[in-house]
Order: structure tokens, then sequence, then C-alpha cells
């Protein structure tokens, strides 16, 4: 601006105001303060509210992009836990080899099985408080020796007893409310006793699942003998029901001594680990003729494999060994061609010092815990390869550990009969810097990849939320609009400022003014709905029009120079862009109508089949040019009206000197205006950046949004910016896709802003350059 | 001719004419968008003559025509609009040239445009009331049918009157007289009639409500939408821009600061606007929404009242998206006010809040307002983040009703733009939808540019009037 700004002047110039105090302000009749008083209130008031409410506006700003960064923040908080007094239990009057833990979903009431002894112990009273439920009848005789409990949701546990059979538990909470108080009630069902071998013999070992039918019990006993028992009970007809039992025995499948065993969440598959480190995956679909899938060395040197957990949805395998080390392993194809899967290292854990004694998964994520041998406690998630949690809840040896069922606390019970409970603030898991920017190994993928794809039908589905692809897509697609808008919009600014008709030159602004307030939901629907098809139908005339406009353009210019001077000085100066105007039109009309001889001349008749073979390239509708034509119709106005600015404000007695001493009018813009407005131009630039980073409808309603990496201008792409505009409505308020929605969001602020400050300040500087002549 | 050749290159007029070509071809887009825009969207008012075809076969075609061009194979084919979407289940059809046996437009062919399925093409027969024959024949029909419409759009019950009509080959369709909306003979109109049907199409679409998932009625409540959130974002934008102007130019201390917020305030203006809607989203609907809902709406919580999307987050957001615009307008007008206006002022006695109000907001009042323009121009263009803050594609009421308390402004609307989006790119029916999308594009361009084209003039005279004593 040119003038120094208003300085502020002493409030009441030339009068005394009571608030200055150098004269008693006269009191009129009746109390009444005086009309200069009341001026000088009036002014301090406007004053006041002015500076608050233009310093409120400022904050305003500043406090929108502290609330975007508020709501990213939590997803890289490291997890907490808390734990709560430890609740001692009375020791059983026998001890047993085994026991586990577990806490309903509110995380008020926990169960502790130590042998036949079931107990229960409400925490949300006080702190002491127990309720015992006796188990007599549970056995009729016969001590517990082995206990297992079904991976995934409920709470489904399984005894095994010295006579080699298999007593199913399910423990039930039953919710109740009344006048808003919640109640929750423990329930136990004791299902008939299945025999898990033919042979009666110890249990020693077991996995165990439930599903609708019946169950299925892989059970190694005290002769080293594994077996694979399926029980169903079939309704029949008459109402009464049938139950059955296949055994299959599995000990010549595994060479070594077993000892770990586990069973997907659907009964499907069951996993092994040996003494030397093997472990064995069994697909056990068919009750009578299990297969074996795999055999996989899990442990370095040999270790034995000390516990095995599938992850919620069956696929991932976490491998504990005795000297700690932890390691996720899933199937992944050998080769693309073929279906045969093995076994493979994917994630590695920061190992445990000493014997990995226990896992339990979430019931929410690919998350898990580990317990070893000395009463460490770990939380891991298995996607973002992170260990976020490291407790040791006693000094002493741990029993089991249970992960709540809405991975939001665990429960362990140790040696000396003590009840741990933390609650744990764990709210993203799944997010990492490497999670959001890196590849990540997925399951079902064959190598590590940029993937984003936040939600799935099933719920056991391991969320992908690479940002990667979305940068990609936005960097790409603000590619294609520059390379369109940029050439056009500067030669039309320098056609503007240098050479046109000043007559025209107050017509043609505005136009292009108005071009910029075009809303971009009607760029993107002539894109998508009618540009796309035009496209997809006329593409070789459209590929002959790029490379004859230019062509018609130089010939027609050649053409004008040749006519006889007397006939050329009668056109006035400034008005090329009018006399090309028609000669594009028809250009652009002959393409269109010659669009089968296009086709036949430049891509042998048909051009699809032509990118396929000669570029490998697919050709989709909606595609990499017809969103770079409509954003790049949204950004030419921008571009152009700020570089014809920058171009304009050259001085014009550097322009008249230049002139003066002989130089064309070409070569004055070339050595001279376009040097000098150059920043001028690359701020232009930047900020037609900057809006085409952040363009949402254009990019929503003429790409496919399919977020795939591929520089093709043949196909689609997804940007941040529609990415959330897609997603952010099905996205729960605090989730960790909702949070990632505004990391995206503060990452396309941030961007523009930088943008467009570096433009402001070159801008800046070029107009202080100027004012010097 | 190598001279002359090396004469051109120096010259650079070649590079004068590429230049000009950049600027033809960006003017050629911009006139041909709006050209495209406005022919489709115009056209769609217009009451089509309809036409019937024979074909080789020895069936018949009645329907609109609706673009011409060659088949992959290369042979002319024509597209027509053959309506009658319960019958055929398409609305469009390609027909090829050669198939053509004849082409006529009967007087007698009708146009029944209906509650549901869209148009139906074909010829009146019979009108019966509770299964007796009232009248029999095309035209018999035809004339007694214009005042029994007029009773069954009147009454609020089922009109016990329904009509028989055929399609091109015969096909028998009873239609009730309540699904009917109207029905006249596009092929008999004289050119004056057709006029006044555009014209009542023109207000049709202007000022009833939407039908067949938004494809088919009018667009009222989008546009009742947008003004209405225009306007408030108006009223919320107008003196936040204006007190933070002021501040900025009059009040603050100018150094450093103010110009790195000025810096910022321009910025802001750049940040991409589904940002802003992210930001509401967050802000808006789930922390103040969410608060008020706890505070006092508790009693319909889990239903969320002002926790949702509404008319009024959605204007909050756009008044945030478009203070960069006023602010920025706001200033410019402020500094062209005259340096002497402001020490006449102060010369004369006035404290300086007088001199604001009294000298210095008057004359800038052109750059507010021009702000101001051009914040609802740019505020009734966008769309994405309204998408987040509470705009639908089918409102069951309108933000301003007959029950307390009148405004609603926790309710979610419609919008031009939007309309757009869903019903060019979510409508089951895209083909058939393209009409109405042109519509409804159409009339947000002339809203928006309308707008645009004032703040423009504006600006330009200001900037013409003070130009003098500026410097």
């Amino acid at each position: 601006m040119k003038i120094p700004p208003f300085t502020p002047i002493p409030a009441v110039q030339g009068e005394p105001s009571a608030g200055r105090g150098s004269l008693p302000a006269p009191v009129l009749a009746g109390g009444m303060i005086s009309r200069r008083q009341i001026r000088a209130i009036m002014d301090r008031l406007a004053s006041g509210t002015i500076k608050t409410g233009g310093i409120g506006i400022i904050i305003c700003i500043i406090g929108m992009c502290v609330f975007l960064v508020k709501e990213v923040v939590p997803l890289f908080q490291s997890t907490h836990a808390t734990p709560t007094e430890p609740i001692s239990l009375s020791p059983p009057d026998r001890s047993f080899p085994a026991a586990l833990v577990g806490i309903d979903e509110h995380q008020e009431v926990a169960y502790a099985l130590r042998g036949e002894l079931l107990e229960f112990i409400f925490l949300g009273e006080t702190t002491s408080s127990t309720a015992k439920i006796p188990s007599q009848g549970l056995l009729p005789d016969g001590s517990v020796t082995a206990l297992a409990r079904a991976l995934g949701k409920g709470h489904d546990l399984a005894l095994g007893t010295a006579d080699g059979r298999v007593i199913p538990v399910t423990i039930d909470f039953v919710q109740d409310f009344q006048g808003g108080e919640r109640t929750i009630s423990p329930s136990v069902t004791v299902g008939a006793p299945i025999v898990a071998a033919p042979t009666p013999h110890a249990i020693s070992k077991m996995a165990y699942q439930k599903n609708e039918s019946g169950g299925r019990i892989a059970a190694l006993l005290d002769d080293d003998h594994l077996w694979l028992t399926t029980s169903e009970t079939r309704s029949r007809p008459d109402g009464t029901a049938e139950a059955s039992i296949i055994q299959a025995d599995l000990t010549s499948f595994i060479p070594g001594r077993i000892t770990a065993l586990t069973l997907g969440s659907r009964a499907e598959i069951l996993a092994v680990g040996t003494e030397e480190g093997h472990v064995y995956h069994l697909d056990v679909r068919e009750p009578i003729q299990p297969v074996l899938l795999d055999t996989t060395q899990a442990s370095e040197r040999g270790q034995a494999i000390t516990a095995l957990a599938y992850l919620m949805g069956d696929r991932s395998l976490v491998v504990g060994s005795r000297s700690g080390q932890i390691t996720v392993w899933m199937p992944v194809r050998e080769h693309s061609k073929t279906n045969t899967t093995h076994m493979t290292l994917i994630h590695r854990f920061v190992s445990h010092p000493n014997a990995v004694t226990d896992i339990t998964i979430s019931q929410r994520d690919k998350g898990f815990m580990t317990t070893d041998a000395t009463g460490e406690i770990r939380l891991h998630h298995s996607t973002s390869e992170q260990t976020l949690l490291v407790l040791t809840p006693q000094q002493g040896a741990l029993r089991n550990t249970y992960f709540s069922p809405k991975a939001d606390g665990l429960v362990s019970l140790s040696e000396n009969n003590r009840l741990v409970h933390y609650d744990v603030q764990n709210p993203h898991p799944e997010i990492t810097w490497g999670t959001l920017f890196s590849p990540v190994w997925y399951e079902g993928y064959d190598r590590p990849e940029l993937v984003w794809q936040s939600s799935s039908g099933s719920d056991d589905f391991e969320a992908k939320f690479s940002l990667t692809p979305l940068i990609f897509g936005t960097i790409k697609g603000t590619f294609y609009a520059v390379l369109l808008a940029v050439p056009l919009a500067v030669l039309a600014a320098i056609y503007t400022a240098m050479f046109m008709h000043p007559d025209l030159r107050t017509k043609i602004k505005p136009t292009i003014e108005i071009m910029a307030a075009l809303p971009t939901v009607v760029l993107g629907f002539l894109a998508g709905l009618w540009f796309a098809p035009v496209l997809e139908r006329n593409f070789p005339a459209m590929t002959a029009m790029v490379l004859l406009i230019p062509l018609v353009t130089a010939g027609s210019a050649g053409l004008y120079l040749l006519l006889p001077a007397s006939l050329r000085h009668r056109v006035r100066p400034g008005v090329e862009a009018l006399l090309i105007m028609p000669i594009i039109v028809a250009v652009v009309w002959l393409c269109f109508e010659t669009n089968a001889w296009w086709e036949s001349f430049l891509f042998n008749g048909s051009y699809k089949p032509w990118l396929e073979a000669h570029l490998g390239l697919n050709y989709d509708q909606r595609n990499a040019i017809v969103v770079g034509m409509a954003m790049g119709f949204a950004i030419i106005p921008i571009i152009y009206s700020i570089s014809e600015e920058s171009l304009s404000n050259v001085p014009k007695n550097l322009i008249a000197g230049s002139l003066a001493l002989g130089a064309t009018r070409w070569q004055t813009l070339a050595h001279l205006v376009l040097i000098s407005a150059s920043p001028g131009i690359f701020s232009a630039l930047m900020i037609g950046l900057g809006r085409a980073i952040g363009e949402t409808m254009i990019v929503l309603m003429a790409t496919g949004n399919t977020p795939i990496m591929d520089w093709s201008p043949f196909n689609g792409f997804r940007t941040l910016s529609a990415n959330i505009a897609v997603e952010i409505p099905e996205a729960p308020h605090g989730g960790t896709l909702y949070r990632t929605l505004f990391l995206a969001g503060l990452l396309l602020f941030v961007a523009t802003f930088l943008l467009n400050t570096l433009a402001e300040l070159v801008r800046q500087r070029l107009r202080q350059k100027y004012s010097q002549f | 001719m190598k001279q002359w050749f090396k004469h051109i290159m120096a010259s650079g007029e070649l590079f004068i004419w590429g230049c000009g070509a950049g600027l033809s071809l960006s003017l050629l887009m911009i006139a041909g968008l709006l050209v495209l825009i406005l022919i489709n969207g115009f056209g769609y008012f217009w009451p089509a003559d309809l036409v019937e075809l024979t074909l080789k076969d020895g069936k018949h075609v009645i329907g609109q025509l609706a673009g011409e061009d060659l088949s992959p194979k290369g042979d002319r084919r024509i597209r027509m609009k053959i309506g009658n979407r319960d019958l055929y289940g398409l609305d469009f059809r390609w027909i090829n040239g050669e198939q053509i046996v004849e082409q006529t437009k009967p007087v007698d062919l009708v146009m029944v445009e209906r509650r549901e399925w869209g148009n139906f093409y074909g010829r009146l027969r019979t009108l019966v009331k509770e299964d007796q024959t009232v009248a029999e024949g095309a035209d018999a029909v035809w004339h007694a049918l214009p005042s029994l419409l007029q009773d069954a759009y009147s009454s609020e019950s089922e009109s016990p009157y329904s009509m028989l009509v055929v399609d091109a080959n015969g096909k028998e369709k009873s239609l009730t007289l309540s699904q009917v909306i109207r029905v006249f003979r596009p092929n008999d109109l004289s050119t004056l009639e057709k006029v006044w049907v555009y014209v009542g199409n023109v207000w049709t679409v202007l000022t009833t409500e939407p039908r067949e998932a938004n494809t088919e009625g009018g667009i009222f409540p989008a546009i009742f939408g947008t003004v209405m959130m225009v306007m408030i974002m108006s009223l919320i934008v107008t003196p936040f821009g204006v007190i933070g102007a002021l501040y900025l130019r009059e009040y603050a201390r100018q150094g450093v600061i103010v110009r790195t917020v000025r810096i910022a305030v321009n910025n802001l203006a750049g940040v991409p606007s589904i940002v802003f809607g992210v930001f509401g989203l967050g802000f808006f609907v789930y922390g103040v929404g969410g608060t008020i809902d706890a505070l006092w709406f508790s009693d319909r919580l889990p239903t969320p009242t002002f926790g949702t999307g509404g008319i009024l987050w959605a204007s909050l957001t756009l008044a945030l998206l478009t203070v960069p615009v006023v602010i920025v307008s706001t200033e410019e007008g402020l500094s062209a006010v005259p340096r002497e206006y402001r020490e006449g002022s102060i010369g004369l006695g006035a404290t300086k809040w007088e001199t604001m109000w009294k000298v210095v907001l008057p004359t800038a009042l052109p750059g507010i307002l021009t702000g101001l323009i051009l914040a609802m121009a740019r505020a009734a263009g966008e769309v994405a983040p309204l998408m987040l803050t509470g705009v639908v594609k089918l409102a069951p009421a309108l933000p301003i009703d007959g029950t307390w308390p009148f405004f609603h402004l926790d309710r979610k609307f419609m919008h031009l733009g939007f309309h757009i989006y869903d019903v060019g790119f979510q409508s089951p029916n895209v083909e058939a939808a393209k009409p109405m999308v042109y519509v409804t594009t159409l009339v947000l361009i002339l809203v928006v540019v309308t707008l645009n084209l004032t703040g423009i003039i504006l600006r330009n005279r200001m900037r013409r009037k003070y130009a003098g004593s500026t410097v």
C-alpha cells in the first residue's frame, strides 16, 4: 500500500476529556453525563470492541490450526496403563497346573479359573469383595490337568482332565438395566464332557474352539499323542439331538516333542509348535482328514516354541519362543501365479528377556499381549510392528493374562494368587509414522505395500492407513492440472499484459475473473459427465488437436506476416488473439470431424488396443487427463491474474528504454519483462499449485477415486481432499479413521499455507524492488 | 526466404501469436463451457416435438430426438428419449438410421407428465370413471381432460377418473388422474404457446419440490437452502470481517506482527475448502454442537439435535472460509479512503470512532460491499465443506416453517451445488437425471456469476473513484 497507515491520534484532540483529568467535566443538571463524556466513552468502547474483535479473529485463525493439531495428536500418543489395587485370592486347597483369567467387556467382573475352581471377582464395588461360585458337580472325579480358552469373542473355556475328557465351560455376562443402573451378572454353562482320545490318558496340553454345532479340540496326551477331536450336535427332525464325535490322530504329522498348540477362531486351522522350534500348520476343516500345510523353522537357533496364537482373522500367527523371541508369521503366496502359500516371517518384535509363556489376542484389532516367565507383560500391535507397553505387575511369575474384550484393559493372575487389573488407554495402536508413510506388509499381500483401505465388510479386517497413495494422487492430479494451466495461463497473461490492445484488455480481464468464480462442482460435473465421454469417443481427435493447434498458429502467423505491409497495417495491433480465434475453432471442429481418420492414422484404427499394446496402459473413462483439464480450468484464472499483475507492474520506463534502444516487442519481453517479472510468475504458480492441491469436488467427480499409485494419464487416482470427502461421513467421531482424516486435512492446510506464504513473500519482495524505479 | 525466416524469429511475431493463441484458447474454453451449460440448461424447458418413427420391422417408436452421432461402426444413429420408464425400463434408446422407414409428427401424440416413472409418450384412448367409459377417442378425451385434471389437482382425495393411454405399439396403460400432473400435445402447439409452456416449465422448476429421487420436479428446496445459508453466513461474516479489517488497518500498531497477520489472513483464503469442512465438522458439529446437546437437549440424546450437521454449522464454516475475502476487500476499501477525509474529521473535533463511523466506513462502503458480495458468491458455489457440515440430498423440511421457533437452524438443508453432485453422480439413473443437473448448474451459475459481476463492477468503480486520491 502506498499511503502510510493512518496513525492513531489521541482520542479526542483539542478537547480535554474527563478521562485525562485536565479539566473537571461540567456536570449537568440531574446527574447526567456530559455529551463530551459520552463521546469519549463511546470512543473507548468502540476501540475496545474493535481491538477485541480483531485480536479475536487472529486467535480464531491460530485456533483453527491448533484445533486440527489437537485432533491429530492422540494418534501418536503413547499407550498408558493404570493399575488398580491387586486383589488377593484365597489359595486353592489343591495346586493345579493350569489357570485362566478373564474379564467382561465393561471391566467390572473378572473371573479366575484355577483347576476346577471358578471364582468371580467384582471389581466395581470394593476391591476386596469377591463372590465365589463353587464348582462342585463340574467334575465328578479326577483332577484337571489342562485348561484352554477359545480364541475370539466370548468366554469359551475348556477343562482337560486326567482321564482324557474335555469339559466345555461357557461364561456369559448378562447385562441388566434397571433405573439407569447397569448390573452385570455372570452365568456359567457347563457342557457335556467330550472324550478327547480313544485311550484314557491325561491331557497335558490342549487347544479348544467352540462353534454353533459343537466344538473342536486338539489335545496332547501324556502318552505324547496328539488327537484332533470334533464334536457335532445335529438336531434331528423329531426334536432330539444327535451327537457325533470324530477323532483323528495327528501324531504322525509332527515328529518333535510338542510344546505349544493353538486353534484358529473359526477352528479351521491348527498350529503346533515343537521343542526344536518348528511350527506345523494344519488345515483341519475336514475333521477326518487333516492336511499338513506347511512346516516352518520359526525360532532362531532351534529354540523351543513356547506359545502360539492366531491373531483376529486367523491369518497371522504369533509365535513366542523359549528365548523370549516374538514374531508374527503369515501365509504368503510363493509366486504370483500359483496359489500355494507358505508361512513367512512378517513382523518381528523386541524380544522378552525370558521364555514367552502366554499370548493373548485382542478381539478388536491386530494387537496381542505376551507374558514371559519372569512376569513381564508386553502389548504389541502386529500391523504397526510396535511394542506399545511393557508392564511388570508382580515380582514373580504370572500364570495367565487376558486382554479385555474392548482392548482397553487386562487382567493377570500371578503365581501367588493375586489378581492384577490394568486399565489400558490404547485408542490408536495401528498408527505410526511408518504405517502412514512407508510400505507395510499387510495380511494377504505378497510384499510390503502402500495401501489405503480404511474399511471392509468383515470385523477382522486389517485397516490400511497409508497416506502415501493419497499424497501421490494429490501430486499426480496437481501435475496434470499444472501441465495444462501453466502454459495457457502464462501465455495469456503475457499477451494481455504486453501486446494486447488496451480497449480489449478492459473487457478480457473481467471475463477471466468470472472464470475464477465458476463453482468447482460445475467443472467437476462437466468433466465427469460431459467431457469424460467426449474424450473417450474422440481421443484421437484430441491428440491431433494438441499437435495441430501450435502448428496452425505458427502457420497462420507466418501467412499473416507474408501479407503486404499495407494490408497488415490496417489491422490494429494487439488483436492477434481475436484473429486466431476462428482458426482455432476451425481446427477443433475439423479434428472432431476427422476423428476416425486420426484414429487410423495415429493409432492403427483403434486407440485403446494401441495404448495397451504399445505403452501398456489401460484407458479408464474418468482419468487424469479429464481431471487435469477440469482442474487446469479451475486454476487458469488465478495463475493468469497474478502473472498478469506482475507483468504489467514492470516499470514502464524500463520497457520504454528497451524499445527506444531498438529492441523489438518480443526482445523486450524475453530479455527484460519476463526476467524481472519471473518472481511474480513463480508466485502465481505457487498459488495455483495450492489451489490444485486442495481441490475436492473436481477430483471427486471426475476420477474413479481409486487409491492406486500409477503415473499413467489414462487412469484415476484418489487425492487427500477427495479421500476426506468420501470417508469422513462414515468415520466415527474420535476413531482412528477420523483422526487420520484430520491428519490429511492438516497436511493440506500446512502444504497450502507454506505455498501461499512463499508466494506472498516473493511478491512482496518484487513489489519492493519495483518501487525503487 | 532464409532472411525472411530470420527476420520473423528476431521480431518474435511468431511467439506473440503463440501467446495470443494461449489467450484465445482460454477464452474459447470459458465460452464453450458457458454455451454448453446455457444450451443444455435452457433447452430443458423447451417442449420439444414428439416424433413417431416407423422402423423396418414394422414397429413404431414415439419420443423426443435427443442427439445424433455415428455408431462405433460408422453408421448414423439417432438417440431418442422414449420415456415410459414403467413399460420399457429405459429412458433413452439408440436407433440406427438405416432402420427408420418413416419419421412423422402426428398431432394427436401426447406427453403425459406423471408423478412417478417419468413422462409417458403415446396416444390417449379412453377416459374412465369407476369402470364407466366417459369419453372415447383421442380428441374426445383430450377435450374432456383439462377440467378433470384441474379437479384432480385441487382435490385432496384420489380422483375417480382414470385414463387409458397407449404407447407407440398399442400397449395399453391405465393412469389415474391423481397420478397425472399435466397432459399436452407438443406437436399441436404454436410457437407462442410453446413459449408459454416454456415459461411455465421454468416457473415449475424454480418453485416446486423434487420428485423421483431428485431427477424430476423442481429444485425449490435447493434454491431456498442455498439462499438461506448464504444469508446466515453474510450476517456472521460482515461484522467480523469489518471489525477485523478495521483493527488491522486502523487500530493495530503497524509492524511485523500485523504484516504477518495480514499474510496469514491472505493465506487463509488459499486454504482448501475441505480443510474448513473438516474443521467445521470437528469443532462446530462435534465440539460446539455436542456441548449444546449435552447441556440443553440431553433429553433427546442419543439422537443429536445440534450435534449433527445443520444449516447453522454450515453457515458458520462458510463464514470462516470467506472472512479473509471480506477482510482483504474491506482493507482495500479503507486504504482507499483519502487521508484528508480523516484529517478533516479529526480536525473538526470528532473522536476516532466518530471519524470511523461517520466518515471512513461510509466512504469504504463499496469495498465492504464488494467483499461481502464476493464472499457470498464464493459461499454459494462451495460444496465440499457443506458435505461434511449439514447438506443432504433430500431434506424433509425447510429450515424455515410455521412451527415454533420458525427458524430451525439445526435442520439439514439442500444446496444447489450439492444437488449437482448428488443427482449427477449418486442417482441410480444418471442418463435420465442429466437434464436436471444442467438446469441446476444453470441456476447456480446464474446466481454466482450475477453476484460476482456485481462485486467486480462495484470494485472497479470504487478503484476508479479513488484512483486520484490514493496516490
